[in-house]
């Protein structure tokens, strides 16, 4: 099967994936695998041990629970409940492990470039991380679901189990608290 | 003078464009008379700055690997094998003597022996020493097991409310999730959550564990007050033996709002606002829960503040 976009996850590919068509499910799986990932990673101070694991659960359970999608919600929206729900259930599991260290993290943002580039952007992506680690777990969520699939507020209230002026509530909060922390 | 609402909850929607016309208008307005709500949007419009500066990070490739082994293609069967299909699909792996015949049956584990049971394709059960556990249905909307004794790990990855424990002293509905049960000779359960959450159910009382916590249940009362595992001794042990309410309240942390929110609803009507007290003197009450509702144990009121609370289990 080809690449997929987002529009292109209608009732046909849905249904592939629930008949095991495995060429489909890859091409659903490479379609929103960074995505979800970065989500994890960034939802997770950078650890990419827990982006991983959470990736793969997620994906995990998608396999199991996709013929339940009936494509009266987006996919993207029903995909996003699963990672917020893995996210949220990973943060509890972790609240007295002990955590990836800095290296690794900052390994798991790496990207080509030269020294300097490399340093500036380390400095700024690490500023940004933990900002963003400080966040109320309820805020990070929302401000990475927005940035990272630009899910509209109607569809990030079907993911995060709310209502849509809470969305909005939480983004307007999550994004005034960067500021400032990045500010300090 | 002329007093307006601040819009400090719109200024990311405005931003976003996610209001409607008229809302957008009023905002407008607002903001035109209101220094403190300009200060505050441009502050938002410098976080949505700093988030766009993110890069997108490339998922490593090992991921696709375990998800691929996890992967079972429905296969087509023909209809000679269709009777197959309905019998269950129970596999089991033998680390010692283990006794089954049916679905109906009980499975026995002696002292030695360990057992696997395959709950469709959602996951798997592993069957401890010296249990007995029974396969009461495995159809693909309901897989449920009896658990006399003993100790079972489930672990499912599917939606929730597919995976059904029966014990002496409830029912442990899963919620997508891997926990450790435990029945006790006396009847009594131990139910620990690994991953995910599980509903500890029993004539009417229902208690909600997450990952980390803990519930245990007795025959005839039914699912206890979870706690979590990391919770201090003195909070465990009260909950465990007298119950005693002064204790519990004193060692909540934030986090044991969780076994706060479950006695709300448990305790005696005299007790009921000391818990409430506790809990708000823990984290702010969040909108649309008031003391009231709360106090009088309104449902949808309890369930959304219990959503909102969740947020720092």
């Amino acid at each position: 099967m080809a690449d997929l976009t987002g529009r292109e996850v209608n009732a046909d590919v849905v249904e592939s994936c629930r008949l095991g068509d495995r060429d489909a499910f890859r091409a659903l799986y490479l379609l929103y695998k960074d995505r979800v990932y970065s989500v994890a990673l960034y939802f997770f101070h950078g650890d990419p041990a827990v982006a991983a694991d959470v990736t793969q659960q997620v994906f995990l359970k998608l396999i199991t629970s996709i013929g339940q999608f009936r494509g009266d919600a987006g996919f993207s929206t029903w995909l996003y409940r699963l990672v917020v729900n893995e996210c949220m259930d990973a943060a509890r599991g972790r609240k007295s492990k002990v955590v990836t260290s800095d290296r690794a993290r900052m390994e798991a943002f790496a990207v080509p470039g030269s020294q300097e580039e490399d340093y500036a952007r380390t400095q700024m992506v690490s500023s940004v991380r933990s900002a963003i680690s400080a966040l109320p777990l309820k805020f990070r969520i929302a401000v990475l679901l927005r940035y990272f699939d630009e899910l509209s507020y109607e569809e990030m209230a079907k993911a995060l189990g709310c209502s849509m002026g809470t969305v909005a509530s939480r983004l307007s909060r999550g994004h005034t608290m960067l500021a400032e922390l990045l500010k300090a | 003078m002329k007093f307006t609402r601040h819009i400090s909850t719109q200024l990311a929607a405005r931003l976003d464009g996610q209001l409607t016309a008229a809302e957008l208008r009023k905002a407008e307005e607002h903001l035109r008379t209101c220094v403190r709500c300009r200060e505050e949007s441009e502050q938002v419009r410098s976080g949505m700055a700093i988030i766009k500066s993110l890069e997108s990070v490339a998922a490593p490739d090992e991921i696709w690997s375990s998800i691929e082994a996890g992967f079972q293609p429905a296969p087509k069967r023909p209809p000679w094998q269709r009777q197959w299909l309905l019998a269950p699909a129970v596999v089991l792996i033998l680390a010692g003597i283990v006794w089954w015949r049916s679905a109906s049956s009980w499975i026995e584990t002696s002292s030695t022996s360990r057992t696997t049971i395959s709950i469709g394709n959602i996951g798997t059960v592993e069957v401890e020493p010296n249990t007995r556990v029974r396969v009461v249905k495995d159809q693909p909307d309901e897989h449920r097991l009896t658990l006399a004794r003993g100790e079972i790990r489930a672990t499912i990855s599917a939606p929730p409310k597919l995976f059904f424990v029966d014990t002496p002293s409830g029912t442990a509905v899963d919620l997508g999730c891997a926990y450790l049960l435990t029945a006790e000779e006396d009847g009594s359960d131990l139910l620990r959550v690994t991953r995910g959450w599980v509903s500890f159910q029993w004539k009417g009382l229902e208690s909600l564990v997450p990952a980390g916590a803990s519930c245990r249940t007795r025959p005839k009362a039914g699912p206890g007050i979870p706690y979590f595992d990391d919770a201090s001794d003195a909070l465990k042990r009260a909950l465990e033996t007298n119950g005693n309410l002064t204790i519990i309240l004193s060692e909540s942390r934030k986090r044991d709002t969780l076994t706060l929110w479950h006695l709300l609803s448990r305790v005696e009507v005299g007790d009921r606002a000391r818990v409430f007290d506790r809990i708000t003197a823990l984290t702010p009450l969040p909108a649309g829960v008031t003391r009231e509702k709360a106090l009088q144990l309104d449902h949808q009121t309890l369930d959304h503040w219990r959503e909102e609370l969740a947020w720092t289990w």
